[in-house]
């Protein structure tokens, strides 16, 4: 399927290439990256943590903002990744090999900065083990009614599977890079592939494990992002309190997540040499995905729409007024040109093969993505039953900074990840490759 | 009866509308709107018994109210047919909260005497409760309040002061209702009398417009006050079964 | 600890030094000041730790006389309540009340006696015995040459023996300039009652037991008289008069918190109230609902005052003042007040006069919901007509401008602030050679100060007081000392008596302090004879009282037998006189007392800065109400900053556009715009006292504050008003439900119509 010239030595050879040899662009990369980090995340979390959550804009009654936000589009995010790559390996695609492992890095990063927002969330982060089941002096236990208590139990439970099911499946590729390197690089593969040889017996319960934890991981993906819905909308606040909420959230998320899986093919593709395995082939069958996802997403939008206006009731009807008109409307249609309109030239073939182009839609779907997050919070609080609570809420300098310190926190993440996990699937890719005559130089690590 | 079926006859047991029938007190507060003239003394005195931080007029202009009371004001009509109607909003100490269920650490819950009860200690400042309440009564403490010597020296040190981080809200004067159950008990009587407890808001109401007591005590001030036929609850449609009643105000035409 | 060896150990000791540093950081990381624990050894008598004690004493935050008890801990005051006992507060407090620890523990409170020894130069600590002897010499000195009457007394209205202890100081001085000066008193409504029934006290209105109340521009819920007491009234009379539940009328310009709580709300004209007072009395008195001997003296005297005639200038449909005259007649107990704006125009006294006058025609005098005068005082001989009015305090300022006043004292009263820039007031103190100030702060007169010998706060010190109206009949309190004085202050009482023994006037004088002196004084009240067991002798009477927090005669006061002669024939409202012509000056200026910082004494407590004013929930700041249509017209929004012009000056501050002001009258309270008076106060907002023109009422001589024309200028710059609440109108949410007098659900009514985009506050951060 994949580029027919290549062999499976250059596959290795690029790959493992990608991972020792580091040009002058990724070290800039990564410092500026770690720079935004600290600048932007570190230092202003520090401030908020002396001062307290002051330092965000957050006030009575819009006591959540864009670290709310925040966090429901990382877990977003993270929803392609695992979740794809689960679904495609189920159904067997073929196109999915060469980029499901930057899917997964992808999920585990961002719940990782999705956990960190939370933690930059709460007021008192020096207490959050609170919501953490364990035995204690106190013999306390955390709230089990509460959906953020189910938050915490999904969001670890689906990491802690993201993180066994991107291992698992690196095994063998660890095993070949360990095989082609020397000194402490050596080592740490040595340690990374746990004595993986490559008999039958290890791949053949590589894949019955591979495939048992495929089938565990979806449901836990879509529920995932139905519990951080409940977040919501087990709330009764006008235009939260909707039983579309969880569908709207997986959907939404698993829009975002395909989009910036784009994103990643793209930066991988182009900085990492890559053009011969990720293809046209993957853009053109990502695009398609993401155009039937852009319909559900535009579909539940209209059917959230159509339900507050329909409700007839005084809360509903100013809340959406607000969303749609209020200070906050133009970003609203903003988001309806991002993720409704733009995706519709998906329906071209050639823009989905053509990868700038797809590039500035992933992104321009992302940006679409977080303001629909963003409105979530910051259109409904302010909007709620006692017309003279109402309040308005604009977010901080803290806040912006820590929103843009958080990419800048998983494209940290991500660069160290390419430099140590083969960011293409080796043996994954070879198998889609016609098998190889025999040659005396064949590769020994892997097949 | 299996473990499930226990489990479940409990739950609803907990969930019976009534439940909090079956304890000494079930705490309550009426609310006559057709006295209450807007004055905010109850602001006041809730900001002195309860040791609630001054803002400062920056913060406010952010939002940041703290008074556990607040006056709400809403305009009918225009001039000159303009009329004013003030409607004191607090904590309802609903039997069914729904910001008892959604915190995770359990900081905020029902205890058996009805009240919607806030341990700070254990708050770990996530603000859904506050998000959850329909009353927007639940205030946060943005950062760490101060009170320039010698105003400290006011602090009442029966009421904890908060740390930055935590959610606050009003408590129905929980520690004047701990001193008189104390007080009953010196006394050997099981419960406390009727009138005995009297929040800082209601104490000070010059126009009478509150009534505070045990609706469980069918004697009871607030007893009789709830069951007037002008009692209502305030957002009855989220069903929060609240424990503060008001009284319609009443509007006389020509 | 096994398996942990010393290497180990001390790794994770670093580690641990690197967490406690990480601690460190996000805490403070400047180091504590060093406290010390107060050690409880020798603890004061009377507490025990732990427990709270209660003391009852007096709120001195306006003139009403509250009774309230403290509650003490560890000797710390730490909630004020009402008194239950004491008739006045009957167990309750307004916000004032309640906020008054925060006077006791105001940040800003003079710590101790201070003094200038150059001007432009800073006030310097002195110690008390420096700062009594400078004045005694200065005024010993004045009094032995004769000039006893250059020396000023410029205080805040009191009353009680500490009003004798000030009256006797100056008398013995040789001084006629004793002046209380308070911008609230309401001095046009003692020369009514005085005009209508010969009394020199104000009458005690019942409004507990009035089921008809008619306010002609009396804020009696928050800011007139005695607003806890009216509030009481109100409450009572809103559950039931004799199962009638009572209704409220409000007439002014401009709607105040009654005026909100009213049951009817009307716009009068600004100054013609008195006329629709009268038209309802020609409407009593010609429908005949009077049947009184005299009549047909009424009947002459109201005669150009038919409601139809009056309605044009009232701007009141005659409708509306017959409707009102039909239920005054028709209710069991009507009662008719005036206050406020209504009292405060040229024509101040007669529409009082007139307004009172209503009480008479339904038969209230003396009953029950009805108006009652007040026995005779039990000390001093009632306060009202000792109140300096505005033409007292010009006199004043000349006499000190002409070089007549030596020395100025001041006590607890700010004129700089509370008069009108016109008025020139601090130019004129500027010329006093000597002026003391014994307030607790330092506000913009004390400022002027070149000896400050702070007082305590009414917390602090022993005090008496006789509440004026009180409620119909003679009640006193005694004021003690809830908490021992936190600062090197002292009280007023113990300073005069201390200067005076050091003048030389001990003979006058012979008490050590206030205490000594006030029980002597208490003595002839013990010897009245109404001393409850009373016979254990004065000292347990005077424990009884202090205790109790109040004592009182149940006997009433004279029951008016009739008007003074020549009342009735002299019945006559003239239009009210404004200052500037209506083509520069379109609108009528309506500066109102602050439902929260009353006329600015309150606006040093951060409580009420905070407290969001009932009407508009705007905290911290001033503000100019405009009519939705005013706005309109002139194309002004919420927020945008106008100048508002008088003939005598300019105030800037952000409009307010407010639902219920009359198109042609502008609001703004008063109460900020303070210069000093310390941090919560200073620089904040702007005070429309000092645009007032110099306009007088014409019978009193007092300031006619509300009788001033201003114009707007919009300046083009915008604030963003600091308000706490949000949209206030309802949209159909039925938050505020209502009955109907029948007990039918009120108002039914589609607001779907009101839905549209509201604008709302923008919080910016
Ligand atoms: N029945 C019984 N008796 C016992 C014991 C027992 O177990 N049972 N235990 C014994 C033991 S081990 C002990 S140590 C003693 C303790 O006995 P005490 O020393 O009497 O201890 P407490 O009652 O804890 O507190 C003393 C007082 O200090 C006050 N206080 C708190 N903070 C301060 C401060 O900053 N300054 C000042 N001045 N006062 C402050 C508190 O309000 C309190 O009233 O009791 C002994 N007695
Ligand atoms: S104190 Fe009473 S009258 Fe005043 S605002 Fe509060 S409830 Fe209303
Ligand atoms: S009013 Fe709000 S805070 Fe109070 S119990 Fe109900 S939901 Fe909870
Ligand atoms: S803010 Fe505190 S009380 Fe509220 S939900 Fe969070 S942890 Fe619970
Ligand atoms: S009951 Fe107590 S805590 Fe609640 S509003 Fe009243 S004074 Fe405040
Ligand atoms: S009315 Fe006056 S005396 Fe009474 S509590 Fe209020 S401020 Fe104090």
């Amino acid at each position: 399927m994949a580029n027919q010239d290549i062999s499976f030595a250059q596959i290795n050879d690029d790959v493992v290439r990608s991972l020792v040899v580091t040009g002058r662009k990724y070290y800039i990369t990564l410092a500026i990256s770690i720079l935004v980090t600290f600048t932007c995340f570190v230092g202003p979390w520090f401030y908020q943590l002396r001062y307290g959550i002051g330092a965000a804009g957050m006030n009575h009654p819009t006591v959540w903002g864009t670290y709310l936000a925040s966090f429901i589009f990382w877990i977003g995010l993270s929803h392609s990744g695992t979740l794809l790559s689960a679904v495609l390996h189920l159904t067997n695609s073929e196109w999915r090999k060469a980029m499901y492992r930057s899917a997964e890095a992808m999920t585990l990063f961002s719940v990782m900065v999705a956990a960190m927002m939370v933690m930059v969330h709460v007021g008192r982060p020096w207490f959050v083990h609170w919501a953490v089941p364990y035995p204690n002096q106190m013999e306390m236990w955390p709230n089990f009614r509460s959906p953020l208590m189910f938050d915490v139990m999904a969001i670890t439970t689906y990491m802690t599977g993201s993180i066994i099911f991107i291992y698992m499946g690196t095994i063998p590729d660890f095993a070949a890079v360990r095989d082609r390197t020397t000194g402490w690089r050596h080592h740490m593969y040595v340690l990374l592939s746990l004595g993986w040889r490559g008999t039958d017996t290890e791949w053949n319960r590589l894949h019955w494990a591979y495939t048992f934890l495929a089938v565990l991981i979806v449901p836990l993906a879509v529920s995932v992002h139905s519990i951080v819905s409940w977040d919501f909308a087990l709330s009764v606040v006008p235009a939260l309190h909707q039983t579309i909420f969880a569908p709207y959230f997986v959907v939404g998320a698993i829009y975002s997540g395909t989009a910036g899986i784009v994103t990643v093919m793209f930066v991988l593709r182009k900085y990492m040499k890559f053009e011969h395995l990720i293809t046209k082939l993957h853009f053109d069958n990502l695009g398609k995905l993401l155009l039937v996802m852009s319909l559900l997403w535009t579909y539940i939008n209209m059917v959230e729409l159509f339900t507050g206006w329909y409700s007839e009731s005084s809360e509903e009807y100013e809340a959406l007024n607000f969303r749609l008109f209020g200070f906050y409307g133009p970003l609203y249609w903003e988001m309806i040109l991002f993720c409704a309109l733009a995706p519709l030239l998906l329906i071209s073939k050639r823009f989905r093969t053509s990868f700038v182009p797809m590039l500035i839609l992933s992104i321009v779907i992302n940006i679409g993505m977080y303001t629909e997050r963003f409105l979530i919070v910051a259109t409904s609080l302010p909007r709620q039953y006692l017309p003279d609570a109402w309040g308005m809420y604009v977010p901080s300098l803290v806040e912006i900074a820590i929103m843009v310190g958080s990419f800048g926190m998983f494209t940290t993440l991500f660069l160290v990840f390419v430099k140590i996990f083969p960011s293409i699937s080796l043996y994954e890719v070879k198998e889609t490759l016609p098998e190889p005559q025999p040659k005396p130089q064949a590769d020994s690590g892997a097949p | 009866m299996s473990f499930i079926d226990t489990l479940r006859s409990r739950w609803q047991e907990y969930r019976r509308p009534g439940y909090y029938e079956n304890f000494d007190y079930a705490w309550t507060m009426t609310i006559d709107l057709d006295s209450c003239t807007g004055c905010g003394a109850c602001v006041t005195a809730c900001q002195a018994e309860n040791n609630i931080p001054l803002v400062g007029e920056e913060e406010l202009a952010r939002g940041r109210e703290m008074h556990w009371i607040r006056i709400e004001r809403y305009w009918e009509g225009e001039f000159p047919n303009a009329k004013l109607n003030f409607i004191p909003m607090l904590c309802q100490h609903c039997d069914a909260a729904p910001c008892e269920t959604v915190c995770p650490v359990s900081a905020t819950y029902h205890n058996q005497d009805g009240l919607n009860a806030q341990v700070y200690n254990r708050c770990v400042g996530t603000r859904s409760c506050a998000v959850y309440c329909p009353y927007e009564v639940r205030y946060f403490n943005y950062y760490n309040h101060e009170w320039p010597s010698p105003l400290d020296q006011q602090l009442n040190p029966d009421v904890t002061v908060r740390e930055k981080g935590v959610m606050e809200k009003c408590t129905f004067c929980i520690q004047r209702i701990r001193q008189a159950k104390d007080a009953a008990k010196d006394d050997g009587r099981r419960r406390v009398l009727d009138g005995e407890v009297q929040p800082a808001c209601v104490q000070t109401c010059a126009s009478q417009a509150m009534v505070f007591g045990n609706r469980n005590d069918s004697q009871s001030e607030v007893f009789k006050s709830m069951n007037d036929p002008r009692a209502y609850h305030v957002l009855e449609e989220v069903n929060t079964a609240p424990s503060v009643v008001y009284l319609k105000k009443v509007e006389v035409n020509g | 600890m096994s398996g942990i060896d010393r290497r180990d150990f001390l790794k994770l000791a670093g580690a641990g030094g690197a967490g406690a540093g990480a601690g460190f950081m996000m805490r403070e990381s400047t180091k504590h000041p060093v406290e010390h624990l107060v050690p409880y050894t020798s603890s004061p008598e009377e507490f025990s730790p732990g427990i709270a004690t209660w003391y009852n004493t007096v709120c001195s935050m306006c003139s009403s006389g509250c009774g309230i008890s403290v509650r003490t801990r560890e000797g710390r005051a730490k909630k004020i309540e009402g008194n239950p006992s004491h008739p006045v507060s009957q167990g309750r407090l307004c916000a004032h009340g309640q906020a008054g620890l925060q006077v006791l523990y105001n940040p800003d409170r003079l710590t101790g006696p201070m003094a200038r020894t150059a001007d432009n130069e800073d006030l310097l600590p002195i110690t008390w015995d420096e700062g009594i002897s400078q004045l005694a010499t200065r005024l010993g000195s004045l009094q032995a040459s004769g000039q006893g009457d250059s020396v000023c007394f410029l205080s805040e209205g009191v009353d009680g023996h500490l009003a004798a202890l000030y009256e006797r100081f100056m008398a013995q001085l040789g001084s006629s300039r004793l002046v209380h000066y308070d911008f609230t008193h309401p001095r046009t409504l003692y020369s009514a009652i005085e005009k209508l029934f010969g009394d020199s006290q104000l009458p005690y209105y019942d409004i507990g037991n009035a089921d008809y109340v008619v306010s002609f521009g009396a804020d009696y819920l928050s800011t007139w008289i005695s607003p806890v007491n009216h509030s009481f009234g109100f409450g009572s009379s809103r559950k039931g008069v004799n199962g009638v539940r009572g209704r409220f009328v409000q007439i002014e310009p401009r709607m105040s918190v009654s005026g909100a709580s009213a049951d009817d709300w009307f716009a009068a004209n600004p100054g013609t109230e008195g006329m629709v007072a009268l038209a309802i009395a020609n409407h009593i008195v010609n429908e005949g609902g009077y049947q009184g001997d005299d009549r047909d003296a009424w009947v002459s005297a109201l005669a150009p005052y038919s409601p139809a005639s009056m309605s044009q200038a009232t701007g009141l449909s005659s409708s509306v003042i017959i409707g009102i005259a039909e239920s005054f007649l028709g209710s069991q107990h009507s009662l008719a007040i005036g206050g406020g704006s209504a009292g405060n125009n040229t024509n101040g006294v007669d529409t009082l006069v007139a307004v009172n006058a209503l009480n008479y025609l339904v038969g209230n005098l003396g009953n029950e919901g009805g108006l009652i005068l007040n026995p005779e005082p039990v000390v001093g001989s009632g306060s009202g007509t000792l109140r300096a009015t505005y033409t007292d305090m010009i006199e004043l300022a000349e006499a000190a401008r002409d070089g007549r006043i030596q020395v100025l004292i001041l006590s607890g009263t700010n004129p700089v602030f509370n008069l009108p820039d016109a008025a020139e007031f601090r130019e004129a103190i500027a010329q006093i050679p000597l002026v003391v100030s014994l307030s607790s702060f330092i506000d913009e007169t004390s400022s002027l100060a070149s000896l400050v010998l702070p007082s305590h706060t009414y917390l602090e010190s022993w005090g008496d007081s006789f509440p004026e109206p009180g409620v119909g009949f003679s009640i006193g309190s005694v004021s003690q000392p809830v908490v021992s004085p936190l600062f090197n202050t002292r009280a007023t009482g113990d300073i005069i008596i201390n200067l005076a023994q050091e003048i030389g006037l001990s003979a006058a004088f012979p008490w050590s302090d206030m205490e000594e002196y006030l029980k002597e004084g208490w003595q002839q009240i013990y010897a009245r004879g109404n001393t409850g067991d009373g016979t254990e002798g004065f000292e347990s009477f005077w424990n009884d009282v202090v205790r109790a927090g109040v004592w009182g005669e149940t006997t009433r006061g004279p029951s008016p037998e009739g008007l003074l002669e020549g009342v009735i024939e002299s019945i006559d409202v003239a239009p009210p006189e404004f200052s500037g012509s209506s083509a520069n000056y379109p609108f009528v200026f309506h500066p109102y007392i602050s439902d929260t910082l009353e006329d600015g004494g309150a606006a040093n407590l951060p409580w009420m800065q905070e407290l969001p004013d009932p009407l508009t929930s705007i905290v911290y700041g001033s503000w100019v109400e405009l009519n939705p249509l005013t706005a309109n017209e002139l194309n002004l929004e919420e927020g945008d900053i106008v100048e508002v012009e008088s003939p005598h000056g300019r105030v800037t501050a952000p409009v307010f556009i407010y639902p219920a002001i009359m198109p042609n009258v502008i609001g703004m309270p008063i109460g900020q715009g303070h210069t000093d008076y310390g941090r919560y106060a200073s620089g904040r907002g702007s005070n429309p006292i000092q645009i007032l023109s110099p306009q007088l009422e014409t019978e009193t001589g007092d300031l006619a504050w509300a009788a001033t024309r201003v114009a707007i200028n919009p300046t083009g710059r915008r604030v963003e008003i600091v308000k706490t609440g949000g949209v206030s109108r309802e949209l159909g949410r039925e938050i505020i439900q209502k009955v109907g007098a029948d007990g039918a659900d009120a108002d039914g009514a589609d607001h779907a119509a009101e839905l549209s985009s509201i604008p709302v506050k923008v919080v910016r951060s």
